[in-house]
């Protein structure tokens, strides 16, 4: 990090505090503090919600994720605008007529305490979890960048969150992430000019995507049918749809971005919005992975990007062998890629099919001696299986973007982690005041003690994140481990949730235990079969909702009219 | 209770219409990228 990044990262950063805390001033009731007081435009929503969704996982994991396999989990967000044209069309109008506070709130108007409750645990639990996670990540790039211990980087960032937070409330949080989602998006077409001018002068960027693609870095979309593999167009869009119905429709940390909405059609907008940003989105972040393989073509990639592991097994015997190999590789790959542009100029097929054929094997070879480097790592002590996938883009950004621009990179990170964990501490701490503490706890009391109150679990949250993130231990791809944990829930939460919308017959009884059932189903699933996490979400609602239905009354019942008014609206 | 039209295309309907379309076309722009550039 040279002055000038530190420079860049610390004027973003500062930038995005300031201005959420400066547009949140005012928030002295609990109307204002979870609710923004309803006066939330669209646009702030859209960009809340999308800055939610996009942690600095999204951009450590997911460009390395496309350096490794390609560019095929876009489809991951195939259902993503499915998802929200329904969630438009009945949730935003269901939760904005009841005047909830939370999405869990309208299960007790619908069903019954005990199922809102059975429902808030299971949200705070995988809430929970899921914060101490995305906060580790940035921890992981500081780790690998400056040098800093886990804990320090971990506990700097929660502090910052939790610092405006809990002054701010919904509102700083919302327009902190407007400010954090403008700095993203600069930060990424930065990340993005700068791969493609740092290839070699004659590797145009026609060439660097006909490498990539050479390479089956562009695989965007997949056909086939399998219920095994991850990314594919069909588990994209059924899979995908549940999680997002889920995740936008009943994950409180989602529904209240939505909630502070002036009207039901700001709301609808703002979700719609996502629906139609959200796939380009993600598909630029996923080029750009694939184009930081490209540069890594032409500038030998280390074996391993994980540095500490790398220093583990270069005194190793064996390793010497290996590195021979991969620098081998990475000759012929890189010889091969320059006979393949060649081809492509001249239009000689043949010295085109050869040079592929050869472009395609050195790969396979380098991907083989990083195989065996993983290995050695093992062998030597550490860890089993190790991933680097979360290290590739960082290595990138640190080593050979220009001074400033790594910078903002930075920012970008870091601001993704902050807009993340505040929205999870914000959506938590409204559960816990709102469907705990004046539910169970205490019923009645003033508008100053509930917002003392909420202010006190929002900080209660953030040091939970900070401590947890102490012991998470990494996981493969940091990206696939958050929506792995996501749908060993959610397909429980969508569950109840489209009985309420839709099951009129359906009570309270069949309600609760049909969240058992399905919760219990997800679970069978990941221990003792291999089906993709993404099919969770289908199967634990298909559950949830057969079970409802088997144990409720076959008689027609009706939907009770929603309250209209949140318990805690006072 | 009257429902509030969005901004554009005068109806919902037809603002879901078109996101669904949205997605189409990207589904169809990425399948053909991704032929156009896979040797």
């Amino acid at each position: 990090m040279r002055p000038a990044d530190w420079l860049v990262m610390g004027g973003a950063l500062a930038l995005i505090v300031l201005y959420g805390l400066w547009r949140s001033r005012g928030s002295d009731s609990v109307h204002k503090y979870l609710l923004a007081g309803r006066t939330m435009p669209w646009y702030a929503m859209a960009l809340s919600i999308m800055a939610t969704q996009a942690s600095a996982v999204t951009f450590i994991s997911t460009t390395g994720q496309s350096y490794v396999d390609g560019m095929r989990f876009v489809q991951f967000y195939f259902g993503l605008p499915l998802a929200m044209i329904i969630l438009s069309a009945t949730a935003v109008p269901i939760f904005h007529r009841a005047k909830v506070y939370t999405a869990y709130e309208y299960l007790e108007q619908r069903f019954d305490a005990r199922t809102r409750a059975l429902v808030t645990v299971v949200f705070l639990i995988q809430r929970g979890l899921a914060l101490g996670i995305t906060l580790y990540a940035p921890a992981v790039v500081l780790t690998v960048i400056l040098g800093w211990p886990d804990h320090a980087a971990s506990v700097f960032m929660g502090v910052v969150a939790v610092l405006y937070t809990t002054l701010g409330g919904v509102k700083a949080v919302t327009w902190s992430h407007f400010q954090q989602m403008m700095i993203m998006t600069l930060g990424l077409v930065a990340a993005l000019i700068s791969a493609v001018t740092l290839l070699p002068a004659n590797v145009s960027f026609l060439d660097a995507v006909n490498l990539a693609g050479a390479a089956g870095r562009l695989n965007a979309v997949t056909t086939s049918a399998n219920w095994s593999d991850r990314y594919n167009l069909w588990s994209g869009l059924i899979g995908g749809m549940f999680l997002a119905l889920a995740y936008f429709g009943c994950d409180q940390s989602q529904v209240q971005r939505y909630l502070t909405g002036k009207s039901v059609a700001q709301s609808r907008l703002s979700l719609l919005f996502n629906g139609i940003a959200k796939v380009p989105m993600q598909f630029f972040i996923l080029f750009i992975g694939a184009m930081v393989f490209v540069f890594y073509v032409y500038e030998k990639p280390p074996v391993l990007f994980r540095q500490a592991e790398l220093q583990r097994i270069q005194p190793l015997s064996d390793f010497e062998p290996v590195a021979g190999r991969y620098d081998a590789a990475f000759q012929s790959r890189r010889s091969a890629a320059d006979q393949f542009i060649q081809a492509r100029r001249s239009g000689d097929a043949a010295l085109g099919q050869r040079a592929l054929a050869q472009y395609r094997k050195a790969q396979g070879e380098l991907d083989a001696a990083r195989r065996e480097s993983a290995v050695l790592v093992e062998k030597a002590g550490g860890p089993a299986g190790v991933n680097d996938t979360n290290y590739i883009f960082l290595t990138f950004v640190t080593r050979h973007l220009p001074a400033g621009l790594a910078g903002l990179v930075l920012a970008v990170i870091f601001g993704a982690t902050m807009s993340a964990i505040s929205s999870g501490m914000n959506a938590l701490a409204s559960v816990s005041m709102v469907d705990i503490y004046k539910r169970h706890i205490r019923k009645t009391a003033s508008d100053r003690h509930y917002l003392n109150v909420s202010r006190a679990l929002t900080l209660f949250w953030g040091c939970y994140a900070v401590l947890t993130a102490q012991f998470v231990k990494e996981q493969g791809a940091l990206v696939e481990t958050i929506n792995l944990l996501g749908s060993l829930f959610y397909g429980g939460l969508l569950g109840v949730f489209i009985l309420a919308f839709y099951f009129p017959r359906v009570g309270a009884r069949g309600a609760f235990y049909g969240v058992l059932a399905g919760e219990a189903v997800i679970f069978a699933c990941y221990f003792f079969t291999g089906i993709a996490f993404l099919w969770y979400n289908v199967i634990g609602c298909a559950v949830v909702i057969a079970t409802g239905l088997l144990i409720s009354p076959r008689t027609r019942g009706t939907l009770p009219a929603p309250s209209g008014a949140g318990s805690a609206a006072s | 209770m009257k429902e509030e039209p969005p901004p554009i295309l005068g109806s919902w309907r037809r603002l879901y219409a078109a996101v669904l379309g949205w997605l189409l076309l990207l589904m169809v722009v990425f399948h053909l990228f991704a032929r156009r550039f896979t040797p």
